[in-house]
């Protein structure tokens, strides 16, 4: 796994009324599915709004094998959790929990396909702007996203490392030594970086003064 | 690898705790750790091979090597990028979707263990900067063990019972199946912290200002 590219994988470029809806509008979507699933109660109005939210995900041009591997890696549990409903609590109920979340998630899918990856991070970092009174600093905040992204590679390439050498002394299966590796170069790591940082004068608290 | 310390970075009064360019460096690191311990594969332990995800684990270290403050902020920072759509949650999900699904109750459960056990590493440390290390090994695991129980699974199960509809005695049978693996992992995460704290002696004792007197 090397530089940004697996937390592209979400997003389908595209030009769709969806795409050019604005983020927080997006947002209120999927908070707003969030909401219903506790009000919902008949689990054909969860079948209905899943529906069109199926559509309106195909609508915006990310095609359907994006909108399975969205929701693909909940399906296990969620047929665990509908058959043993289904069981405990008859088919409808069981219906309305599994439709319910299958509506959160893709409510949140068409959010992340349709919005593209730095937007998204521009999102986030506007978070702190309203904070800014009680102390908080939008500039750091989005400093210390940045480093976090590019740290990612860095850390899943340090247990790839620390795993081959493990291999190579016959100490796979030692957790210790699979581990401890890797949480030391993650700190020494983490330091030279708060170091280039202050190196440069970035990421320092300003003074109270100004 | 040489360790030089900043003078700016040994200033320990800081007004309003604000967080130095080591701090920060720290956090996103940390919070980084949290997300790559999701993507990787899990590992087998001991003879037997029972694999363990490391999620939990890199979750409990982060608040026994950083304390409370800069743990919360750490996988606060990363709930916060996993809610808002890159795909750093275990199975590779991600978005608000995870909110409505059964597991919600942990990813909460996460920043708040993570919150607690550093701040009782924090107490811990501070009263037994004299004492044996064995005594210290076994009260963080304590704290730690304290912690992933109240917090992740407490939260977990409460996430089963909202999310999947289950009832209390079926949601906590659900949750039973995580101990072994807890346990095993909070084991390992205090002595890699005490490691950690070792090779790094002023990660977090500088704040608790203890002095190694070992003969």
């Amino acid at each position: 796994m090397s530089g940004h590219g697996f937390l592209l994988a979400t997003y389908a470029p595209g030009s769709s009324l969806i795409h050019r809806t604005p983020l927080w509008l997006k947002f209120l979507l999927v908070v707003g599915c969030g909401m219903a699933s506790f009000l919902v109660a008949d689990w054909a109005v969860s079948a209905v709004v899943l529906a069109l939210l199926c559509g309106l995900f195909l609508l915006s041009g990310a095609g359907p094998a994006r909108l399975l591997r969205a929701v693909r890696p909940v399906l296990p549990v969620l047929l665990a959790i509908g058959l043993f409903q289904w069981w405990q609590l008859g088919a409808p109920t069981a219906a309305r929990i599994v439709l319910n979340v299958l509506v959160c998630v893709v409510a949140a899918s068409i959010l992340t396909a349709t919005t593209p990856v730095q937007a998204l991070l521009d999102g986030v970092a506007s978070l702190a702007r309203p904070f800014r009174r009680f102390g908080a600093d939008p500039e750091r905040f989005a400093l210390t996203i940045a480093i976090m992204l590019r740290s990612i590679p860095f850390v899943v390439g340090a247990y790839m490392d620390v795993r081959d050498s493990a291999r190579a002394r016959g100490l796979e299966r030692n957790p210790r030594a699979l581990v401890l590796p890797v949480f030391i170069s993650t700190v020494a790591f983490a330091r030279q970086t708060g170091e280039a940082l202050a190196a440069r004068g970035l990421g320092e608290p300003e003074d109270p003064e100004d | 690898m040489t360790q030089t310390d900043h003078p700016a970075t040994a200033r320990t009064p800081r007004r309003r705790g604000r967080w130095n360019a080591t701090d920060l460096g720290l956090i996103a690191v940390f919070a980084a750790l949290v997300a790559a311990s999701a993507l990787i594969a899990a590992i087998p332990v001991g003879g037997l091979g029972v694999p363990i995800t490391l999620q939990t684990l890199a979750v409990m270290l982060t608040g026994l090597a950083l304390g409370p403050g800069r743990a919360f902020a750490a996988v606060g920072l990363y709930l916060l990028l996993g809610f808002a759509g890159l795909p750093i949650f275990s199975g590779g999900r991600s978005g608000l979707g995870v909110l409505a699904g059964p597991s919600a109750g942990y990813i909460i459960g996460f920043l708040l263990a993570a919150t607690a056990v550093g701040w009782l590493t924090v107490v811990v440390l501070a009263r037994t900067a004299n004492r044996k290390g064995r005594l210290r090994a076994i009260l963080l695991f304590a704290a730690a063990m304290v912690s992933s129980i109240v917090f992740i699974h407490g939260l977990g199960i409460l996430g089963m019972m909202v999310n999947a509809k289950l009832d209390f005695s079926k949601a906590f049978l659900a949750d039973l199946v995580f101990y072994p693996g807890d346990i095993i992992k909070n084991i390992l995460a205090v002595s890699i912290a005490l490691a950690l704290h070792k090779a790094f002696p002023d990660l977090l004792l500088r704040r608790v200002r203890t002095v190694d007197t070992r003969p």
